[in-house]
């Protein structure tokens, strides 16, 4: 049974999550964002949000998010080109967990790493309604 | 080093966008594709993911400093107001004061209406026109 994000403590470690962004994905991603420009397919790279949401999204089928959650802020650092057909993984912590104003609020840090170093650092910070 | 000017950047999003969007990046939130259930919540309807009015930001980033924004780009940003099926969302960027050899930018995504959606910062490394 998937848990909820609410249900983690803060410091819980998610298990690496290996994905892959491969042309399909990555034209997907584009297509699905309006995104038409040329530059990926000259330098043969993946948009760095699209790394960040496609983790985020292998994120979301081991951990599920109570109704109503919403996306209150993301910071996104590139580290490095991530090239299409790349495979990457996810090392994602939650790192922080408070109560605020009857939301829980949590932060989830995100190392997405391609061949051992940190192609894209993100953090994810999440409101859900506290039950 | 005065940062160099950044093109606005629309895009109107449609439910298709949405849908076409949860299943590119495998956040299917019914809030987002599901308009029945959407109509049942205080959102009233479908509203797009965060993250796909991003995206609009870092294509802008993308188109004014390609391979460099690719690399080392940074983004910060709160998420402020949803946006919806129907909504035109305006990208646009304003230059701030350089700061450690990055250029910087207030950045914000806001609607045909004039609601601000999203703002924060961007940097990219200053480059060959610094």
């Amino acid at each position: 049974m998937t848990p909820l994000l609410t249900d983690l403590p803060a410091g819980h470690v998610f298990e690496p999550i290996r994905f892959s962004i491969d042309a399909a994905k990555s034209s997907a991603y584009r297509a699905a964002t309006a995104d038409g420009l040329s530059i990926y397919d000259e330098e043969g790279a993946v948009p760095p949000l699209a790394v960040a949401a496609l983790a985020l999204g292998a994120l979301l089928e081991r951990v599920g998010l109570p109704p109503g959650t919403l996306h209150a802020s993301e910071s996104l650092q590139a580290e490095a080109a991530v090239p299409v057909g790349a495979t990457l993984e996810c090392r994602a912590r939650l790192t922080q967990r408070s109560q605020r104003a009857g939301w829980t609020v949590s932060v989830l840090d995100s190392e997405i790493v391609l061949d051992g170093r940190a192609a894209v650092k993100a953090r994810a910070t999440v409101l859900s309604p506290a039950s | 080093m005065n940062a160099p000017e950044v093109a606005p950047l629309s895009r109107t999003l449609t439910q298709e966008m949405l849908n076409a969007y949860a299943a590119a990046s495998g956040d299917r939130n019914p809030i987002h594709i599901d308009e029945a259930f959407a109509k049942t919540t205080p959102m009233g309807g479908t509203i797009a993911h965060g993250m796909l009015v991003l995206s609009f930001i870092a294509q802008m980033m993308t188109a004014a400093f390609g391979p460099r924004w690719l690399a080392s780009g940074s983004l910060d940003v709160r998420f402020r107001a949803p946006a919806r099926p129907g909504d035109t969302v305006t990208a646009r960027a304003t230059p701030l004061e350089p700061r450690e050899g990055r250029h910087r930018y207030a950045v914000e995504c806001v609607s045909q209406a004039g609601e601000v959606l999203i703002s924060g910062t961007a940097e990219v490394p200053q480059g060959a026109e610094a």
